[in-house]
Formats: C-alpha cells, structure tokens, sequence
C-alpha cells in the first residue's frame, strides 16, 4: 500500500515537472519570436521620424581641413546645398560632410574623396528619413572663391 | 592521496640567492628607433660583465658587415644615470679606434663591469641592405662573448634638413638634386626644378604659403616670372597632423616615422600639380614628372615671405 502511495506521488511529481518544462519552452520560443524593433538593410534602426533634411554641411580637402569659405547654404525646399570653396582647392580630391536630422540617413554613402570638378552635372544625394517613408535628393553646388 | 596534496601544497619552499654565474656575460640593445637612414646614427649600448674574482675586462669589439662611414665610434665611457636623471660618464679606456668594420676600445681601468654605447654611422654603400653588428668583450682570463644585432635593414630613402625657402629669392625646389635655388640658379638646373615656393598675403583669399609646380596654371603662380627652361608639373597632396620624427625631432608630437613603405604604397594618381595655403607643420607629398622621386616635404617653420622645410626623397 504505502510503495502504491509512494508511486502515485512520483507520477504526480513528473507530471507537474514536465507541465512546468513545457511552460518555460513555450514562453522562451515566445520571447525568442518577439519582433524586435525594425532595422533596415544597413543595421539601422527604422524610427517613427518623418523629418528629412540637411541640417549642415561640410567640405574638407585632402588633408581633412575644412576649405569651406562661410556657411554653407542649404535650401531645405529647394533641396540645395551651395558652398564656397577657398581659391586653390582641387575640386576632384575633396571629401563631403552631411549632417541629418534625426534618423535619417544618406544614399549614395560618401565612401571616399569625391569628385565635384563636373560643375556642370552637380552632385546629388538623397536624404531618408527615419521611418524609411520620405526620400528627398539634395543637389550640391560647389563654387571656387576667386583669387 | 588527498593528505599527500595537501602536505605538497602546503610546503614551504626554501628561496635561494640565485648564483650569479662565473662565466664573462654580457646583453645588447638597440637605442634609436625608425627606419636607419643612410648618414644618420645607429646607437647601440652593449654591456658586458665579469666577476671581479676570476678576472677583469679586457677588450670590446664592435664588427659590422658593413664599415660605418666616417663618425662611427664607441664610447670609451661607461654611464650610469645619476640622481638628477643625467647621464654621467666615466671613462674606463682608450677612445676606440676604427679599422675598416672594427672598432675597438681597450680597457686601461681595472674593470670588471660596464656598458659601452656604441655610434654606427650609416655608410652610402649600404643603403637598400641590410647591416649587422657583432659586439664581442674579453676578459684577461681569456674568455671572449659575442652578442650579435640585427639584421637591420637600411632605408633607400634620403633626408635634408632645414631647407630655407624664400619668396623671391631662393624659391626654385629641386627634388632630384634636394636642393633650393634662386632664379639664376634654377636657370641652370632648370631639368630638375619641381617646384616653386611662393607667399602671397592676399586679402580675397587665403593663399599664404604655397608650393607649385612650374607647370601649373598661372592663376596659382601670380606674379612669378618663371626662369627659362623651368617647365616642370608634379602631382602634389596636402596633407595635416603628419609631424615626421626624423624631420622635426624637436617637435612635441612628432611621434611617427615616414619610412620606405610608405613611399612604395603612396598614390598621387589624379593629384594636383598645387598645394595652396600651406601652414606650419603642414607637409606636402610629391611626385615627380618624371616617375623618379617621391618625396615628403615638411614645413617645420613659417615666418612672413619665408618657411624652413625639411624632405624625405625616395627614387622609385
């Protein structure tokens, strides 16, 4: 009688041990297949932001100085920077800085020093906004200070 | 066996004075640091000891492969750093004498320890090899001890310091022959004039210090008359922050060395024949017309119309 009881008692045991098993696989797998918060095909994250914009800009020359001459103009309707560069600057060794509102980011990426001697065919860059929705292309006019 | 563990864990050892050994003995170092530079220094300290007991030092030899040009010498005292930080000497023998590859110093004091510094001075001969050196110390009792350093390759590159260029004057750099020279000069080296050094202190625009190519457009040469036959272009990169050791040693953070590697893999392809407003500690990479030279010109100091330059040339 008390060896019954005492195998009653150890079946009821493995039956709560593996209901409580089963608990804890049911909640990791649910933990695990949670979607987390978006990013987008660069790793960024994918924010609800919808600003667009250039904020600033920057031009720095081969030796990573700045040969900008004032600010840069940005144009935010008309999506337009124009920036003054200093008398003798090579314009085919030069190496762009933008800087986004929040969450945006830029495309084509700057990779490297960049050619703007085509002053006839500026360059182009569009802008995305943090949700990923707006796209917005910037024209970069560069001009050289006279001497 | 657990007992037996813990008893061997627990024992404790016996420290024993290490036996200094009764053999000569002896160490060596290398002193300076980046790439060895045909005409410059390379400094050695090689110490070498024996127990006062069985004898005293007789001898230090120094053999390189290859013969040290003229100044090549070891120091004939030994130095100890005092209290102050200086280094204090005391002579210990005869000045060294040279033969060839060798250069000894013979003990004239009762020695039985000291660490001779020895100055290898860069031969022509052995620029693009490499160099070892073999130091060897006697003792009276006959025995010898040899330390050899290196091999130690020797850079293909040459420098020249403290170049004064000026405005009007001595203006016309030539970097085949490292040398600068005024108009009547230039006229007569004009195959090897690379560039021109001009200031301007204009109010439209920031010109300042420049270096030019005879070649370039005369906008970036306002005012310059050029000598006669001096026609050459250059490819020219500006560049900041790179403060050469070997080309301004007094300088604070100039911590790097530019050495032959860095002229191998240099690429001035689509680079300007200009380089405008210029500042001090700036520097200019440079490439010849003619493909034969790269080279590195360092702007160590700047004053109105005028500027001190020093270069690193390599022949490709």
């Amino acid at each position: 009688m008390v060896y019954k009881n005492l195998n009653l008692q150890f079946n009821t045991m493995k039956k709560n041990i593996t209901i409580a098993l089963f608990i804890l696989l049911a909640a990791t797998t649910w933990i695990a297949c949670k979607k987390n918060t978006p990013i987008d095909e660069d790793g960024l994250l994918i924010t609800s932001r919808r600003e667009c914009y250039v904020s600033s800009f920057e031009m720095l020359g081969p030796d990573f100085v700045s040969v900008r001459v004032g600010t840069a103009l940005i144009d935010t309707m008309a999506q337009t920077v124009k920036v003054t560069l200093q008398f003798g600057t090579d314009l085919k060794n030069l190496y762009p800085q933008f800087t986004l509102a929040q969450d945006c980011k830029l495309t084509p990426k700057i990779a490297g020093r960049t050619d703007f001697s085509d002053t006839l065919n500026p360059k182009k860059w569009t802008v995305i906004s943090g949700d990923r929705q707006i796209q917005k292309t910037y024209t970069v006019n560069v001009s050289v200070q006279p001497r | 066996m657990a007992a037996l563990f813990i008893i061997t864990s627990c024992k404790k050892e016996n420290y024993a004075l290490p036996v200094a050994s009764d053999k000569l003995q002896d160490q060596a170092i290398k002193r300076t640091l980046g790439p060895n530079i045909v005409g410059q220094n390379i400094e050695f300290a090689y110490a070498m000891a024996i127990l006062p007991t069985k004898g005293k030092l007789v001898s230090c030899v120094a053999e390189a492969s290859i013969a040290g040009a003229a100044g090549t010498y070891m120091e004939n005292r030994s130095f100890y750093t005092a209290s102050t930080g200086a280094d204090v000497g005391v002579t210990v023998g005869s000045p060294s004498v040279t033969s060839k590859t060798t250069t000894t110093v013979t003990y004239t004091k009762d020695t039985s320890a000291a660490t001779l510094r020895y100055y290898y001075v860069i031969p022509e001969e052995a620029r693009g090899k490499t160099v070892t050196i073999k130091f060897t110390a006697t003792s009276d009792d006959g025995e010898t001890k040899s330390t050899t350093m290196g091999p130690y390759t020797i850079a293909k590159m040459d420098m020249k310091l403290n170049m004064k260029v000026t405005d009007g004057n001595l203006m016309y750099i030539s970097i085949a022959d490292t040398a600068v020279y005024n108009a009547a000069d230039a006229a007569t080296h004009a195959a090897n004039i690379d560039l021109v050094y001009l200031y301007r202190n204009l109010t439209t625009s920031a010109f300042n210090h420049a270096l030019v190519a005879p070649a370039a457009n005369a906008q970036y040469l306002p005012g310059v008359t050029l000598p006669a036959g001096v026609n050459r272009t250059a490819k020219l990169l500006k560049t900041f922050n790179m403060q050469d050791h070997n080309l301004a040693p007094n300088l604070q953070y100039s911590a790097l060395f530019i050495d032959d590697l860095d002229f191998q893999k240099l690429d001035l392809s689509g680079q300007p024949n200009f380089a405008i407003n210029l500042k001090q500690e700036a520097g200019v990479w440079v490439e010849t017309a003619d493909g034969k030279y790269r080279a590195y010109i360092f702007f160590n100091t700047v004053a109105t119309g005028t500027a001190t330059v020093s270069i690193k040339r390599y022949a490709l």
